[in-house]
């Protein structure tokens, strides 16, 4: 009786199997489970290969030839002209160096703020998790709002900035050309030190508090806890998050683009900003379609060795 | 008595970080304050120096700024949220089951993650020109719909990420349980896991939300007109409103306001999500 019903399955008699076709019938089913998953993914994919993909393919044919605004299907096959025009110009390099220079000052001072951040409130914000909130706020705003928003608050007339550091005796033009530089770091900075904070205080909160625990009783407490213990534990944190804001601080567009537009001159040109201009001002087609076929091609490249080192790390 | 020597450090130790903590929070949000601030004052009180705290508030700026038209401003908002939920709600729709795939059945996880996880570190301005060309062949510039598909495309990674993270931590036996009962895949799906990740959901929508709201390049580049969203339209305020602080401050309060209220619900995701994404992915 009880074999009959091992054997059954909704009512169907079953041939009792050997162990082995047990084996193969689990792993056809698995097989057929992973081939009819694939479906799921056809939607995304689909998507991504219509707004990414096609442009992608159309951009490498226009890179080639010689385009205009008026004639989009291009004049002709022009060889490497497009990209010989685009990096021939010297104030590629210009932006370039621009945008590498914003990224790493950027990088550090919000990774080196965010650090100390963490060592200071890490014991305030464990008690009080809803102040992270208020840490948070700037990362919510648009950083073109952002820029604008810092225009009225440094503007020379209405700014509340300006009018303090009046009462106190310093006069400071935020926006001049001599400190725009730093305002427009210093801006990136306060505006996105919040979230380098916010991952390396939640790496910081996930390591268990035995640990300190253990290093009390061997005496390191208050910094020295958080130089020896802390600091080594948290490292891949602190270089994935260096990572994220460097490539983030290196496409830099918004908030420069709406408080200077790249000027004065060409002093706070990144590098998306001089692609923007030699598109959509200066209506330099192609070399504009070169550069960002080039900067694609440099991007994926530096991702993949950036990932195979990643992976490595992880391995050992 | 080692402890009873220590309490008044303590005591300064724990003011000077709540000190620390109200100068941070105060440099940081400044911007936000005084705008906030400034887009209810009088238009006499904004231009007094110093700055005055106490002032008595007025709507008159609010009233300008979204009155009966005498800005577009109304239509910018209209046009963000259209943006934002159109684009939320396909990327969900695309990355849910996509994930689904990936951590249950393995398919494309050794490819397909990595990929679109890393569209988010590419710089967004490569792909504004060949879009914005590919939009002009097909008739999509200064269209919702063009910008739905590009507020998609920008929230996919991120809805990916977090589907991925939230469905390695659902217990299989709820899928075998399905299984038992004859549930198919698209049955366990959307009838078992989808419901399970409400919570996830919700976040997936106010995140992707805030990103497109807060978006600009491409808002900049592909629209002129019928679909500006707030970002851009706000800029607008700024030329051409140049000595109007009040109504600039006021439309700049409604532009960051959305994606305020919806973070200081998200944020506790954010963190993990980002870790996850990056350990994992």
């Amino acid at each position: 009786m009880s074999s009959q019903i091992k054997n059954c399955y909704r009512g169907r008699a079953v041939r009792p199997l050997k162990p082995q076709d047990w084996c193969d019938r689990l792993m056809n089913l698995r097989e057929q489970e992973r081939k009819s998953a694939r479906i799921f993914l056809v939607g995304m994919c689909a998507f991504l290969a219509l707004i990414l993909g096609f442009p992608t393919i159309a951009n490498i044919w226009f890179s080639f030839n010689d385009v205009t605004f008026h004639n989009l299907t291009g004049e002709g096959y022009s060889g490497l002209a497009n990209y010989r025009e685009a990096l021939s110009n010297p104030k590629l390099w210009e932006a370039l160096g621009y945008s590498l220079k914003f990224g790493v000052i950027c990088t550090v001072f919000e990774v080196g703020f965010a650090l100390l951040l963490v060592f200071i409130l890490h014991p305030l914000l464990l008690r009080r998790p809803w102040l992270t909130a208020i840490i948070m706020m700037p990362m919510m705003v648009s950083p073109a709002l952002m820029g604008v928003m810092y225009r009225l608050v440094l503007n020379e007339f209405v700014g509340i900035v300006p009018g303090y550091l009046d009462m106190i005796g310093v006069t400071m033009n935020f926006l001049s050309l001599k400190h725009i530089q730093f305002t427009v770091i210093a801006i990136e900075v306060l505006q996105w030190t919040p979230f380098a904070f916010l991952i390396l205080l939640t790496a910081r909160q996930s390591l268990p508090y035995d640990l300190e625990e253990a290093a009390a009783v061997d005496g390191a407490t208050g910094m020295r806890l958080n130089i020896m213990v802390v600091l080594p534990l948290i490292t891949p944190a602190i270089i994935i998050v260096s990572f994220i804001r460097f490539i983030d601080s290196f496409r830099v567009f918004d908030h420069i683009f709406v408080l200077t537009g790249g000027g004065p001159g060409n002093s706070t040109t990144s590098l998306s900003i001089y692609i923007y201009k030699l598109f959509f001002k200066q209506n330099d087609l192609g070399p504009a379609v070169a550069l960002s076929m080039t900067l694609l091609i440099a991007s994926l490249a530096l991702l993949y060795f950036g990932l195979k080192l990643a992976v490595r790390r992880n391995d050992r | 008595m080692i402890v009873t020597e220590r309490k008044p450090f303590d005591k300064i130790v724990s003011v000077s970080r709540w000190l620390i903590f109200g100068v941070v929070a105060l440099v940081i949000n400044l911007p936000i304050l005084s705008t906030v601030m400034t887009s209810f004052k009088k238009t006499g009180d904004i231009n007094t120096s110093p700055p005055v705290f106490l002032f008595e508030p007025t709507l008159k700026h609010y009233a300008e700024v979204l009155g009966s038209g005498r800005t577009d401003f109304p239509s910018y908002i209209l046009n963000s949220l259209v943006i934002g939920t159109g684009g939320s709600l396909i990327a969900i729709l695309v990355s849910f089951p996509a994930a689904y795939a990936i951590v249950r059945h393995g398919v494309g996880r050794s490819w397909l993650l990595p990929l679109v996880t890393n569209i988010r570190t590419l710089p967004l301005i490569i792909y504004a020109i060949p879009i914005y060309l590919m939009y002009q062949l097909v008739g999509l510039l200064d269209s919702w719909t063009g910008m739905i598909l590009i507020s998609a495309t920008i929230s996919i990674p991120v809805a990916l990420v977090f589907f991925v993270g939230f469905m390695q931590d659902l217990p299989l036996d709820l899928d075998e349980a399905g299984k038992l009962d004859g549930a198919s895949q698209s049955d366990i799906l959307w009838k078992i896991i989808f419901p399970l990740s409400r919570p996830i959901l919700v976040a997936v929508l106010f995140l992707s939300f805030i990103t497109s709201w807060n978006e600009f390049l491409f808002g900049l580049i592909l629209t002129t007109k019928v679909a500006v969203p707030v970002t851009v339209g706000a800029t607008f305020f700024v030329t051409s409103y140049g000595i109007k602080w009040g109504a600039t401050a006021a439309a700049m309060t409604l532009g960051i306001l959305p994606p305020l209220v919806l973070g200081m619900f998200a944020y506790p995701y954010i963190g993990k999500s980002m870790l996850s994404g990056a350990v994992k992915g």
